[in-house]
């Protein structure tokens, strides 16, 4: 029944209002291709409130229509047995299955009946038996090959036979095929008869049956390939069983049992041995690290420049040069490092494996080893003033190490070798001619004078022809007592300037009383004067002017007048000191 | 891990061939599943017998403890050195074992189950046709036993011919219960002391094969520990305590400590009392509650009769340990003080043992006790593998569980062997600890590679029951 029918038994409007309203709705109906939640949130109406439902995640969709792969309990045979058993075990169903899944169960009792026995399904082989491995035993010896080479005293061929067998059956575990040993020789019926005596059951030790199943091994082994052409592994594993030594291995056990069976005692010594030896092993490592790093700090670098061309003055001064200005540059030392030190000097080639003591103290160290390796080169030459102090430092730290090296020498040998021994040293690097030279060096000029006039009038040259230390010495003495003349005639000359004027005035006393005497006294002076040089007499006729000249001028003012000139030659100082000399010895003797 | 993916092979090495796992005790005799990691099936070893009607009926599994039948005797099969001398009843209880709850009821044949009433002279001849393998209850489980080191041949050959022959099945193997035992502990090479209810044995196991000559055994078992505690109660000083099992009381009430008991007992006239065996056996029930309340093994370092590290006696320091309480059957309860100590310390000191006259027990000698024990099967094996085997000591058996019992033989291995690592590796569950060799059993018959050593019907046909000695070594 329509609804018009109804509408019109009801007298009731046809397809009236709600109609067109109802219509609207219909018009919303979403578009195919997009969701519901989606077409809601286009209008200007709210979204609608998700409704999430707590549901079991079960297996994904797509899981589903796949067909359930059952387990079926299926037989499978080990082809690691002789036997063929066959056994059962649950195996998943493999994926492709000819026959459709759901047969119902009367099918599914006599499906895998069917197959069970097919030699398809037996096929399946088990994953198992790829471990069904046997150790590699040698080939079975025949009886020829057992006459010809493996007889033996000992071992009679049944209990060869059996130790072989039970070396197979055991995979050379030959604890356990020691363990199960157990021959029980057959009697021969002919030896019951004859010896009828049963042989006693004999303990066969370990290193017996190794000792004889190496032997037979080996043998074997060489007989199938003679041991020239055996491969490297065959010949290694034939020289180690020929080389088996049944007694060696016995004393072992042994050994390894006394090891067992220590008492606690024993294991307590040992184990606080252990624990010294273990402590100076370690402390022998730490010395031998602190050893080694002194050596790396002590160690001069060896120069492997030339040193021919700092044997000239001419490279000495070059040298100098170049440590001079590797020094200024290390007083704007900052990142220079120890390589731009060490390029500095042309001569410092410092192995590489200083390095690292010269990155530590870069101040320090990068100087000394230049001046070390300069010195080195140099054979001692002199060290800039600058860069003396680090010079001497390197230099002291030879001479110590040099000392300590030396300290066993006889007192022959160090003269012979020119060893001595400093109490102190000056700092910095001093040539002995230096020293030598400075002491001719008197604190007026004059007196320094004086001196190289004495030393002339001795035939000795100023500058030592060969500073040797002893030598040195002479000559300082020397220069010493020369010293001590000068003094001494210093002292003379004053006192005899002083008689002189006493006497001058003396004379002037006498000369208002008579003055005819004055002449001779200048004759007098001028008979002491030697006749060689001119210019002496010259000067002693200045001398005796100036004396004669003022008798209020004193010995000082000759003093003076001296140094105003003091162009006057060597030679006339010298004669001066040797007058002096002569007057002092005069006044010595009277 | 997805359950719809199975394990692959490789990965544990094992591939179940729903083999059942039998392991034999003079105790209990566990059987289960292989692959599983606890026996389903756990008889006591004992059995009841006894006559109705002029029918002498066995009584197997737990339900012997129950009913106190007249004339009920309870026997075992085992031996006391482990070794079956029973065999018909060994058989019917090893088969119980298994049956009851592994294998189950067969759906019995039609004509049998008494649904379809045939007349006589059909069914005689109808049962000889049915007579087949499928009747056998082990037809379609291969099937590993255990049993102890020193089985001689006949034995094993007879448990060969029984399970081929009686039980029909596919393929057997007979491992040594010491072996199974490193197994369980996850070794192949292990120094096995086993102490069980009637033996303690110790096998060296190297390579999954036990070193005949190191295998140690001694009654100093669970049995011998009950036989001391009985002396101790004996000799108890405020009265001798007898115990008095749960089914001849019938009511009791609360004493204070040390007063006698008071309790109703019930009493069977002769003709309806059970034999004396299973009062002995429900005694022996009392007896290991108490070993598992109150025994300790004195943990050393030393002797319990010798001096401690500091200079005190060790019976010193026992006696000031707190007492530990036990209640027996009757009501009667007493604190136990240094005696707890006292009934195991023969197990390591002979000399400490308490002596009984009346006790099945012999005194034991010092050869007997277990550090004794280790050294003389550490000497009978090649010196070379001792100190490995030291290091790899695998306690088991459920007597093993006595309170401070790895303690005490770990310090007594130490004195003796000061030199190699002594590790013992002794599972702290006590389930691991009591069926040690029966989990052992459960992986080695779940293993893949295990497939080849079984020894099939094929085989046993061919070469006889002599089989078993070539092939489980």
């Amino acid at each position: 029944m329509a609804a018009a029918d109804v509408r019109d038994m009801l007298d009731l409007p046809a397809e009236g209002q709600p109609r067109p309203h109802k219509k609207q709705k219909v018009v919303e109906k979403r578009p195919e291709g997009i969701t519901r939640e989606l077409f809601a949130l286009l209008g200007e109406r709210a979204p609608p409130i998700a409704i999430s439902e707590n549901r079991y995640k079960g297996r994904p969709k797509w899981m589903s229509k796949l067909r359930v792969r059952p387990w079926r309990m299926t037989p499978f045979s080990n082809s690691a047995r002789s036997d063929g058993l066959i056994l059962n075990h649950w195996q998943r169903q493999p994926e492709v299955s000819k026959a459709p899944a759901l047969e119902g169960p009367a099918m599914e009792v006599d499906g895998p009946k069917e197959e069970e026995n097919t030699p398809q399904a037996l096929g399946q082989e088990s994953l198992f038996a790829k471990y069904n491995i046997k150790a590699r035993v040698p080939r079975h010896y025949t009886d020829e090959e057992y006459n010809r080479h493996l007889k033996n005293d000992d071992w009679s061929r049944q209990e060869t036979d059996y130790l072989v067998d039970l070396v197979e059956e055991y995979d050379l575990r030959w604890v356990v095929i020691a363990d199960r040993y157990d021959f029980q020789p057959q009697p021969v019926d002919a030896e019951a008869n004859t010896g009828a005596l049963v042989p006693a059951k004999r303990v066969r030790t370990m290193e017996q049956m190794k000792g004889r199943y190496y032997f037979v091994s080996a043998s074997m082994l060489a007989l199938e390939h003679p041991p020239s052409e055996m491969s490297e592994a065959e010949f290694d594993l034939h020289e180690k069983m020929m080389k088996f030594d049944a007694d060696r291995e016995r004393a072992r056990k042994e050994l390894a049992a006394l090891q067992l069976n220590r008492t606690a005692d024993e294991v307590r010594e040992e184990s606080i041995l252990l624990e010294e030896l273990k402590r100076i092993t370690a402390s022998e490592q730490e010395f031998i690290n602190d050893r080694r790093e002194l050596y790396t700090r002590l160690e001069v670098p060896v120069s492997v420049g030339n040193t021919t061309m700092y044997q000239s003055s001419q490279g000495l001064s070059q040298l100098l040069q170049t440590l001079l200005q590797a020094d200024k540059t290390k007083k704007r030392r900052s990142i220079l490092g120890a390589e731009a030190g060490a390029a500095a000097s042309p001569a410092s080639q410092t192995p590489t494996s200083n390095a690292p003591t010269n990155a530590r103290d870069s101040r320090a160290g990068t100087p000394s080893t230049v001046a070390a390796a300069a010195a080195a080169a140099a054979g001692g030459a002199a060290g800039g003033p600058t860069n003396k102090k680090a010079i001497a430092a390197a230099a002291a730290a030879a001479n110590k190490e040099a000392q300590q090296a030396t300290k066993t020498l006889t007192a022959t040998e160090e003269s012979r070798y020119g060893v001595q021994h400093h109490e102190r040293l000056a700092p910095g690097v001093q040539f002995r001619s230096d020293r030598a030279q400075k002491l001719t060096q008197a604190k007026s000029n004059v007196q320094t004078q004086k001196l190289a006039g004495a030393l002339a009038e001795l035939e000795v040259p100023l500058r030592l022809v060969m500073p040797t230390e002893r030598v040195c010495k002479g000559f300082e003495k020397l220069i010493h007592s020369v010293n001590l003349l000068l003094d001494a005639r210093k002292v003379a000359e004053k006192v005899e300037s002083e008689i002189r004027v006493l006497e001058a005035s003396r004379d002037a006393r006498e000369a208002k009383d008579k003055d005819k005497e004055k002449p001779v006294k200048t004759e007098q002076q001028d008979d002491q004067l030697p006749p060689e040089s001119t210019d002496t007499a010259a000067a002693a006729n200045g001398t005796t002017t100036s004396t004669a000249g003022g008798d209020k001028n004193s010995a000082g003012d000759a003093d003076s007048k001296a140094v105003e000139a003091p162009s006057t030659s060597q030679k006339r100082s010298a004669s001066v000191l040797s007058n002096g000399s002569d007057k002092s010895s005069k006044r010595q003797r009277k | 891990m997805n359950s719809s993916i199975p394990p692959s092979a490789a990965e544990y090495g094992g591939d179940e061939v729903s083999a059942i796992v039998l392991d034999p005790g003079y105790s209990t005799t566990r059987a289960g599943f292989a692959g599983e990691d606890t026996p389903k099936s756990l008889i006591p070893t004992s059995y009841g017998k006894y006559s109705l009607d002029g029918h002498e009926k066995l009584i197997f599994g737990d339900d012997v403890f129950v009913t106190p039948r007249p004339g009920l005797s309870v026997h075992n099969p085992m031996g006391k050195d482990g070794i079956v001398e029973d065999w018909d009843m060994a058989e019917k209880l090893w088969e119980y074992s298994f049956t009851s709850r592994l294998t189950g009821a067969k759906p019995g044949n039609p004509l049998q189950n008494g649904l379809n009433d045939i007349s006589e002279g059909d069914m005689a001849a109808e049962m000889e046709g049915v007579e087949s393998s499928e009747d056998r209850p082990l037809a379609d489980s291969p099937f590993l036993m255990s049993e102890p080191g020193w089985n001689p041949a006949k034995a094993r050959e007879k448990t060969i011919e029984i399970a081929m022959e009686k039980w029909g099945t596919p393929a057997f193997y007979l491992a040594r219960n010491g072996v199974l035992a490193a197994f369980a502990a996850g070794k192949a090479s292990a120094l096995v002391v086993d102490v069980g209810a009637s033996n303690i044995s110790v096998t060296p196991v190297h390579d999954g094969m036990i070193l005949k000559r190191g295998v140690q055994h001694s009654p100093l078992g669970g049995d011998y520990i009950s036989s001391q505690i009985r002396a101790l109660f004996k000799s108890n000083s405020p009265q001798p305590i007898t115990i008095t099992p749960h089914y001849l009381i019938s009511s009791k009430t609360a004493v204070d400590a040390g007063q006698p008991p008071q309790a109703k007992y019930k009493t069977f006239p002769p003709e309806k009392a059970p034999d004396a065996s299973y009062r002995n056996l429900l005694e022996e029930r009392t007896l290991s509650e108490f070993k598992e309340c109150v025994v300790q093994v004195w943990p050393g370092p030393n002797k319990l009769s010798a001096l401690g590290p500091n200079g005190v006696s060790n019976e010193e320091v026992a006696r000031g340990t707190p007492g530990r309480p036990f209640e027996f059957p009757d009501g009667y309860n007493q604190v136990f003080g240094a005696d707890r100590y006292r009934v195991v310390e023969s197990l390591f000191d002979a000399k400490a043992a308490i002596p009984d006259p009346d006790s099945a027990f012999p005194a034991p000698t010092q050869a007997q006790t277990v550090p004794e024990l280790i050294k003389n099967a550490l000497n009978g094996v090649d010196v070379d593998i001792r100190p490995h085997l030291l290091a790899n000591v695998v306690v088991t058996g459920a007597s093993s569980l006595l309170y401070g019992f790895t303690d005490r033989l770990n310090q007594e291995l130490m004195q003796t062997y000061p030199g190699p690592r002594v590790r013992i590796s002794a599972p702290g569950n006590t389930a691991e600890r009591r069926f040690g060799s029966w989990i052992g059993g459960s992986i080695l018959a779940s293993l893949g590679t295990f497939h080849q050593m079984w020894i099939s019907k094929k085989e046993y046909d061919e070469h006889g029951p002599n089989i078993v000695e070539k092939r489980c070594k």
